[in-house]
């Protein structure tokens, strides 16, 4: 069996679309377990009609300069808080230069400028805008809890005020008691990509540089 | 003896009783009873509702109805808010407002949504409405803020002006000073949508000060927080506010003249705005909480405490707009605080990242859903559903008059038992008999849509994604759907059977979109031409879609019930398919063949439409028959096939010829016209002159 890339295509002119289109029954059945689609057909169909036109056209350029919207290599994401039982695989691809990850033209339904003025980010690697009092989103993490969160950090101006609010944030799930400080401990990570122990900088120095951060137990 | 009653009244008595008719669909049955009534009737409605501006032309409306004061008019369709029509497909309002400026002098509202609109327009309506009153430009776009400057200027009875949602080219907010100082009418103005960090907050504040009855008034996100204060306080009559950005560095006296603006705000009932929120500012519109009767916190970024904390003070509650950082938590406390709930949005925060940012599921839904009877109108983002919690909902909240899922993931099965969500919209239709517009989401089989078909007859709009398994369900909605009026589809297998199997039904409808369907090529032109009071159009930015076979899929296909016929202000990626679709394909192979510059031939005068359906620039030349290889220097015509249509194109030369051109006429008969298109070498066809020949749409 060949080895497949689906792709389909933002850009148009469609010749260029289907070249390079095989299917791959492999990778295919991945993909059915991992949409949890118990019907198949219509993938199928859709796949069939558009090898009509492949057909029907003829020859292509090889050069594909649309920039693919579903590239799917069937590769594991590099992410490290991936976790295992995760049905998803996240759509990689190497020709793009800043979008992590794809997404289908228009879904979800959401306004065009809903998207523009809110904070809705088709990466994960967002533009800081510093000093003129934009919002700054920073993921947070704890050990153990599932869902990440995500939090503006100008909403904060001290340490103390940003482990509080983590606090009540995180503990409410969790049957927290005793010191909260003696069980957990906040890190970060810097512009630099290194993991830190907040508290030692400055704050406004700290919410300049902070990327992530990761709330770590002390046991264990 | 009966007949004897209705005509002993005189006009204006039935004028008189007509005048408290006021719904369009009560008007229209009125016109229906006799002719009398019909004249009397056309002659004293003032208020229009057209929901697509190319179901009829300006000049029909206006034949029809003289006297009208207020216009509404809808243009693109409802996905272009999901970038899924490309610019320039249409809905330009320039003719309308060309047409009116003439027939209605008086014209005092015009309120459009999903059109294109200039500056031109503007100072079109400025200039020509001297008693205008009302402009709504709801997600529209086209204009800048120097066509509002026109507007401002010359309006001295302006009352609303309301852009929501319009995109609009913001210069600069000097736009707001061209209101005189003598003008003080303004009782509504929404200019939320403007982008630039540039606003005349001076020229805004003596505006507001001076127009006594401004009753809304919602600020873009350049007027800083500081300023709300002032603002406030010189409109304490407020019944709608939105704010402007409201976050900044806490300072305690900044907050408390915003804490006493707000309380002396004794009417307001509706809040929004709220960019770049700083928490520890929203505690200023305490005060006004308790009355609160909308709120709309779909830019606020905070975390559920905090909006629950909000939310605890604001019983009175009746539309909450708001992003999925409640969660399910929030949901459950705003499900305690606020009994009154009608209307619930609740948006993603994160709609593109794969793992979920916030704990919001179903359960949220539902707890509202149980614990708010009042319930009417909901549209929910979410990572995952079950049939057990939609049917929960079904049974809880019958009265749900509109109803929007939204699924994040394409194809979501049910969580619980990975099976499709049929059964779960299966009650939901089953149990809101009222249900008049539903969003599908998640796995859906055939079935989902048996259930729509067979219960959801009051249901006017449809919205279905990623969904379906054969022409099966689309059969259903059509056939089973008696009241649907808007049908939209993407990402579904539905092909040519159901489509043409209920083709009458279409005509019913004011509109049918399908996107990356499975609708073949020849459907379309089948339709077309067998159905001449729908305008069937085929969208497809990659080339004319009969140079593929008939079989093959259109990208995306509109089909609209008109009276008007096929528009004539399609863009080149616009295909219509109606009567003369098969010669089109006939021709647009005959302009292939024109390799050389000059032209090779007499065309036929179809040909020549075909040819100028092409969609290419042109020139036109006038070239006598018995001289062909000579054409007269001067250029007839030139432009752009997108803009003219064929019919009335091949109008004006002669008319040119007739009025212009002393030499040809009076040689009638046959003239040559060379076309040289930019891309295309030329090609040639005839034309007679308009009285041996009548054209097909004059």
């Amino acid at each position: 069996m060949s080895e497949v890339e689906l792709q389909l295509c933002l850009a148009l002119p469609t010749p260029n679309i289907t070249k390079g289109f095989k299917f791959n029954l492999n990778n295919y059945h991945g993909f059915d377990h991992l949409k949890q689609m118990s019907c198949s057909g219509d993938k199928t169909s859709r796949v069939i009609k558009k090898r009509d036109f492949e057909h029907a056209f003829g020859n292509f350029s090889d050069d594909c300069n649309a920039l693919p919207l579903l590239l799917w290599s069937g590769q594991p994401n590099e992410e490290d808080d991936n976790h295992n039982d995760r049905k998803k695989t996240t759509f990689v691809t190497d020709d793009m230069n800043d979008v992590e990850v794809d997404q289908v033209v228009g879904w979800p339904p959401i306004k065009s400028w809903r998207n523009r003025t809110c904070h809705h980010h088709h990466h994960h690697h967002h533009k800081r805008a510093l000093g003129n009092g934009r919002s700054i989103y920073v993921k947070v993490k704890m050990e153990g809890v599932p869902i990440a969160r995500k939090i503006d950090m100008r909403h904060y101006h001290s340490y103390q005020q940003l482990t509080n609010s983590l606090i009540t944030m995180f503990t409410k799930n969790e049957k927290c008691d005793g010191d909260y400080n003696a069980r957990y401990t906040l890190t970060y990570q810097d512009k630099e990509g290194d993991w830190l122990v907040a508290g030692d900088i400055p704050w406004h120095g700290f919410i300049r540089t902070v990327q992530r951060l990761k709330i770590l137990s002390n046991w264990g | 003896m009966q007949k004897k009653v209705a005509c002993s009244f005189p006009d204006e008595v039935l004028e008189h009783v007509f005048s408290f008719i006021q719904s369009d669909k009560d008007r229209n049955a009125v016109s229906m009873v006799c002719k009398s009534w019909y004249e009397i009737e056309r002659w004293c409605r003032r208020k229009i509702f057209i929901g697509n501006c190319y179901a009829v032309s300006p000049r029909m409306v206006i034949r029809r109805f003289p006297k009208v004061r207020s216009i509404e008019l809808k243009g693109k369709p409802h996905f272009a808010d999901f970038n899924l029509v490309p610019d320039g497909w249409g809905g330009y309002v320039l003719p309308w407002i060309a047409e009116m400026a003439g027939a209605y002098p008086w014209l005092e509202e015009i309120r459009l949504k999903r059109m294109v609109v200039t500056d031109e327009c503007l100072e079109l309506i400025a200039k020509s409405f001297k008693n205008f009153k009302v402009l709504v430009l709801f997600s529209c776009e086209g204009f800048s803020t120097d066509g509002l400057a026109a507007i401002a200027a010359s309006c001295m009875n302006l009352r609303e002006l309301d852009l929501r949602d319009s995109d609009v080219d913001d210069l600069g907010g000097h736009w707001l000073s061209h209101f005189p100082e003598t003008y003080t009418s303004l009782v509504s103005l929404n200019s939320s949508c403007l982008g630039s960090d540039e606003v005349s907050l001076s020229a805004l504040e003596r505006l507001v000060g001076r127009c006594t009855n401004l009753r809304t008034l919602r600020l873009n996100r350049a007027v800083p927080l500081d300023k709300i204060a002032n603002i406030l306080g010189r409109a304490p009559q407020l019944v709608d506010f939105g704010t402007g950005t409201y976050g900044a560095d806490l300072q305690s006296d900044v907050f408390s003249s915003l804490a006493g603006a707000f309380s002396s705000c004794k009417e307001l009932r509706s809040l929004s705005g709220f960019w770049d929120v700083v928490p520890a500012y929203l505690p200023a519109i305490y005060p006004v909480c308790s009355r609160l009767t909308s709120l709309n916190l779909s830019y606020v970024t905070i975390q559920s405490p905090d909006l629950v904390k909000l939310l605890r003070h604001c019983p009175s509650l009746q539309r909450l707009l708001v992003l999925d950082y409640i969660e399910d938590s929030g949901l459950e406390a705003l499900s305690s605080s606020c009994k009154d709930l009608q209307e619930l949005r609740v948006f993603p925060s994160d709609p593109f990242g794969e793992e979920p940012n916030v704990s919001l599921t179903e359960q949220g839904l539902v707890s509202v859903c149980l614990a708010c009877p009042k319930l009417q109108s909901v549209l929910y983002f979410c990572r995952r559903m079950s049939n057990v919690a939609l049917v929960t909902i079904a049974q809880n909240c019958p009265n749900l008059t509109r109803f929007r899922l939204c699924i994040i993931e394409p194809r979501t099965a049910d969580f619980l038992t990975l099976e499709p969500l049929d059964v779960g919209f299966g009650a939901i239709v089953e149990h809101c008999k009222d249900l008049r517009r539903l969003s599908l989401s998640g796995l859906l089989t055939d079935r989902v849509f048996e259930y729509i078909g067979r219960y959801a007859k009051k249901l006017e709009m449809l919205s279905v994604a990623f969904a379906g398994e054969s022409d099966l369900g689309l059969h259903h909605v059509l056939s089973g759907c008696e009241s649907l009026r808007k049908l939209e589809i993407r990402d579904c297998p539905f092909g040519d059977k159901a489509l043409l199997a209920n083709a009458s039904k279409l005509e019913t409808m004011r509109s049918l979109w399908m996107s990356s369907c499975a609708v073949s090529f020849g459907a379309c032109k089948l339709l077309g031409q067998k159905m001449p009071r729908l305008n069937v159009e085929v969208i497809d930015e990659s080339g004319p879609p009969d140079s593929r076979p008939d079989s093959c899929p259109v990208d995306k296909l509109y089909i609209y019930r008109s009276v008007a016929g096929p528009r004539f202000d399609m863009p080149p990626f616009v295909w219509t398919m109606d009567e003369d679709s098969a010669l089109q394909v006939h021709a647009l192979h005959v302009a292939e063949y024109n390799r050389k510059p000059d032209w090779i031939g007499v065309g036929t005068y179809e040909e020549s439409i075909q040819g100028l359906r092409a969609k290419m620039p042109f020139v036109l030349y006038l070239a006598e028959l018995s001289n062909t290889s000579q054409c007269s220097s001067q250029p007839l015509l030139s432009g752009d096939t997108t803009l003219t249509p064929p019919r009335p194109l091949l109008r004006l030369p002669i008319e040119t010829l007739e009025s212009d051109d002393k030499t040809q006429r009076s040689k009638e008969g046959k003239y040559m016209i060379k076309m040289r298109y930019s891309m295309n070498p030329t090609i040639c066809f005839e034309i007679r002159p308009i009285s041996t020949r009548s054209f097909p749409g004059v």
